[in-house]
């Protein structure tokens, strides 16, 4: 046989073959035919471990098996008396749950032990034996069955538990005189004793799963299923995992009443804030009315220009402003509707004075009884705000600032500010929500921006998504920055917000 | 030396093939032992004086037997037992030729003395065998001796198995109409190891040792069918489908009563994991069993026959590969491939090659265009390695230019089909009435 020039691949069985007809189409081939054979020889052991079908084949005429013959008194033993139903046979219950069915047959024993028994005069029928036997049995199983001792498998020799009394009383309906169930009895007792098991072969428990002798037959396996993966046993259908699936549920239910108390705490504390911001809001709406009122009567001391000028920021965007203030109180849920409002606005604000529009920053804070003052205005009337004498360098002297406001009985009051707690440092009371400098990350455009803090004030109310249009490059905020006067410093101070 | 007694023997021995001729010297030994198929009748004056030399034979010992068919095969001598007081020893013996399920208890008349080999070079070597220890030479004469049925167990255990059940047990069963000659060890409760014949019930399986018991029996037994499910029936034949945990003592009577016929059957575990499918022929007498294959109600190797057996007085009747035919049917309900639980016996495995090359080749016939493995074992649920096992050992998968082809020359698949023998009884797949058993509750 030649050797193979090639190694065949293997055969993929997902492969479609193409089936060829006509053997034909292989001799015009230039394979020689004999690969084919060493071919199969050398896929044949992978995959076929069976012996190889032409020696069996050539066998197959002659393979002689024993005999067999006709047993001559069938006819007379098994009787004609079956009837095949239409339909199909459907199985009845097993013969020990149908009633009277005498399961055990006597054996060789039995039968000789009989044959003396009713030597002298027939005492008992084979058939009267047989059942008596049986229900011995039977009656032995169960008072081993309320006994408890019940084995899974035969280890141990199993005890007689039936007494004679007590198979007398059960075998009471019975037509059969106490002498002789008293002998069967004592028979059977004997004779079951010397087995160590029980006799009918139903009730012998089978062998144990590790018994080797190959006379012991029918153990129970193992375990029905073995599971392939760790994960699988695991989930095993036992004790164990069901305590162990019961704990997983109680730490399920403990967290779910632990995030729903979360959820409540939650709630509270939004309508805690929501309830606050809206009170600020009616107090600045109350402010700025009264205000608007009392700049236009009391000041008449602005230049026209200015006063168009603002009039122009009301008249450019009346409806914006109302809309605004309207949605105010109900922002919580309509926090997307305004924002482009306050950027034009914003826009347009750099390039008027600082004085007028920031009366309209509904941020201010709110004093019931007092009216903050405008330093443009005080200048204007010749008083200036107090220098801080107290600090030496520079640095520190912006570290103090003064707001004025007109107290109780018209007095002009200057109130120290701390730029860094943002309050003015007799009025704790003031220290409102919004004044807290507030930090939000802003990711935009991978640089690094600054929003401007009016703006961000202004947008924090409305909500943190808005922060993408109205900022400012920090350099130009800081260029902004540095040529600003001192309100636009003030305004800067408020709230700044770094990436 | 014993060259003149043999002759006569030998035709005395083929008159009575059916060892209805009792040997006085055997009677009362046991129950069953007077219808041993291997009786003759003695012929004590002339042999006695001659045999001195070499008897008695010794284990292991090679020498020619007088067989069935009148004719000498060599045997080996595998056990010898004393018959009687006299002296003298009956011996079992393994035909060489043959499986070992004609192996059988011979009278001394039947062996030709004169063919003892010189050398019983092989005594030493079966007492040294009973241990765990092989030599080289041993594992050759039993890959000589054994050839057929055994390839898949390796030595140790095949030596394991073959010293627990190297003598067969019962020697003959009367199963309903036959009295049949069984044909390997089986093991059978203790209490029945006094008998060389056993009655069994032919509808619950139930055994005993005397016929009167058997009559008696069937006096009583209200079964006429196998205690389960009818799920198939064509004329006279029936299929039944008996629960190994609801009718256990059924189901473990029939591995009792198979494991005569199987030689790998093994009884080591309980039948609640299987179903058994009963065939049976149906007359005015009840279902008669023909035959059964066992099955595992969940296999995890996708076996979907465990243990398949045609009685003997049905075999080569087809019933086999209506067997084979129907576990597959059985498998296309569940939608899923199966096969056969390894090993196969020489006449498994020639039913199986059978059945795979007549269901293949039809439809490679018919088949137009290209076809994988896979789509094959879907339409046959056959497994796909049981089909490229068939198809390559007869030599229709080859590799042609770089890839795998079929060869479906029709002459070629006609005489292959031919050499597969005879379908059987069909399957009619409409009469079949089944769910599968998870379905089932």
């Amino acid at each position: 046989m030649t050797r193979l020039s090639f190694r065949p691949r293997p055969l993929d069985i997902h492969k479609k073959l193409p089936i060829v007809k006509s053997i034909k189409d292989f001799e015009d081939d230039d394979t020689p035919t004999s690969t084919r054979n060493s071919l199969l020889l050398r896929i044949a052991p992978e995959v076929d471990n069976e012996v190889h079908p032409v020696p069996s084949r050539r066998l197959a005429s002659e393979i002689p098996t024993p005999q067999f013959v006709v047993v001559d008194t069938y006819e007379r033993d098994y009787s004609c008396t079956f009837s095949q139903p239409n339909s199909y046979l459907r199985a009845r219950g097993a013969r020990a749950e149908i009633g009277e069915f005498v399961e055990y047959d006597l054996d060789n024993e039995d039968e000789d032990w009989l044959f003396e028994f009713n030597e002298e005069r027939k005492l008992m029928t084979p058939e009267t034996f047989e059942s008596l036997i049986f229900k011995l049995e039977v009656l032995d199983h169960k008072a081993r069955e309320r006994a408890g001792l019940i084995t899974p498998t035969l280890g141990s020799p199993i005890p007689v538990l039936l007494r004679l009394d007590a198979a007398i009383e059960a075998l009471q309906a019975q037509p059969i005189k106490y002498a002789i169930v008293q002998s069967a009895y004592d028979y059977w007792k004997e004779k079951r004793e010397r087995r160590q098991k029980p006799i009918l072969r139903r009730l012998q428990p089978p062998p144990p799963a590790n018994d080797t002798n190959p006379f012991n037959v029918f153990r129970p396996r193992e375990k029905a299923h073995r599971l392939h993966t760790r994960r699988m046993q695991r989930r095993e259908n036992n004790v164990q995992s069901f305590e162990k699936l019961r704990q997983v549920r109680r730490n399920l239910d403990q967290a779910k009443s632990l995030l729903q108390a979360l959820i409540k705490r939650e709630e509270k504390k939004r309508e805690v804030v929501d309830s606050e911001v809206t009170l600020q809001r009616m107090q600045m709406k109350y402010k700025h009315e009264t205000e608007f009122l009392e700049d236009s009567l009391a000041l008449p001391g602005f230049t026209e220009e200015e006063f168009l000028d603002s009039d122009d920021i009301m008249t450019d965007h009346p409806q914006t402003w109302s809309s605004a203030v309207q949605n105010l109180p109900s922002y919580d849920t309509n926090l997307l509707t305004t924002p482009t409002v306050f950027t034009k606005q914003e826009s347009k604000r750099r390039y008027v004075p600082h004085g007028w529009p920031r009366k309209l920053d509904p941020l201010e804070p709110v004093m019931l009884f007092t009216k903050p003052l405008l330093p443009e205005k005080l200048a204007m009337a010749g008083i200036l705000p107090p220098s801080d004498s107290s600090t030496v360098n520079g640095v520190s002297a912006q570290s103090y600032e003064f707001r004025g406001r007109i107290g109780r009985g018209g007095r002009i009051i200057f109130d120290r500010r701390n730029p860094l707690l943002q309050t003015s440092i007799d009025c704790a009371a003031n220290l409102l929500l919004f004044k807290v400098p507030v930090v939000i990350p802003v990711f935009h455009e991978e640089s690094f921006y600054l929003l401007h803090p009016e703006t961000a004030i202004t947008n924090t109310i409305i909500g943190r998504n808005e922060f993408l249009k109205p900022w400012l490059r920090y350099s130009d905020w800081r260029g902004s920055r540095d040529n600003s006067s001192t309100a636009d410093a003030e305004m800067a101070e408020e709230t700044w917000m770094m990436e | 030396m014993g060259s003149l007694e043999a002759p006569p023997s030998a035709e005395n021995g083929s008159a009575h093939p059916a060892g209805m001729g009792k040997s006085p010297s055997t009677d009362g030994g046991g129950g069953g032992a007077t219808l041993h198929p291997a009786d003759t009748t003695p012929d004590p004056d002339s042999s006695k004086r001659r045999r001195s030399s070499v008897l008695p034979l010794e284990v292991g010992t090679r020498v020619l037997c007088r067989w069935r068919d009148g004719k000498y095969h060599p045997v080996k001598v595998i056990e010898r037992r004393k018959v009687h007081a006299n002296g003298d020893y009956e011996y079992y013996v393994h035909y060489t030729e043959f499986n070992r399920r004609l192996d059988e208890w011979v009278k001394l008349e039947q062996l030709d003395l004169d063919s003892v080999e010189a050398v019983v070079d092989e005594k030493v070597e079966e007492k040294g065998a009973t241990g765990l220890k092989m030599t080289r030479h041993q594992k050759r004469k039993i890959d000589e001796t054994h050839v057929e049925g055994h390839e898949e167990l390796d030595a140790a255990s095949l030596r394991e198995h073959e010293e627990f059940t190297k003598v067969k047990n019962i020697a003959t069963i009367e199963l309903g109409r036959y009295e049949i000659e069984t044909w390997y060890f089986s093991p059978f409760p203790p209490e029945y190891n006094d008998c060389l014949k056993l009655y069994f019930c032919e509808f619950c399986l139930n055994f005993m040792k005397r016929k009167e018991q058997l009559q008696r029996h069937m006096r009583k037994c209200d079964l006429k069918h196998p205690p389960g499910d009818e799920i198939y029936r064509s004329g006279t034949l029936s299929m039944f489908e008996v629960d190994g945990k609801k009718n256990k003592v059924y189901g473990q009577n029939l591995c009792y009563l198979a494991k005569l016929f199987l030689d790998h059957k093994t009884l080591y575990y309980d039948v609640d994991l299987f179903l058994f499918y009963i065939l049976c022929e149906c007359d005015d007498r009840g279902c008669h069993m023909v035959g059964y294959f066992s099955k595992e109600k969940h296999s995890e190797e996708s076996y979907n026959l465990a243990c398949i057996l045609t009685l003997p007085p049905y075999q080569r009747k087809g019933y086999g590969k209506f067997l084979i035919a129907f576990s597959y049917e059985l498998s296309k309900k569940e939608g899923k491939v199966g096969t056969p639980e390894r090993p196969l016996s020489d006449l498994g495995l020639l039913s199986y090659r059978g059945y795979w090359t007549r269901v293949l080749l039809d439809i490679l016939k018919k088949h137009k265009g290209n076809i994988s493995i896979k789509e094959l074992s879907d339409m046959t649920a056959i497994k796909a390695e049981d089909i490229l096992t068939t198809l390559q050992s007869l030599e229709l998968i080859q590799y042609r230019k770089g890839q795998h082809v079929i060869c479906a020359d029709p002459k070629v698949l006609d005489r292959h089909l031919k050499a597969a023998g005879r379908g059987g009884l069909e399957v009619d797949v409409s009469k079949l009435i089944w769910t599968p058993y998870k379905e089932q509750s």
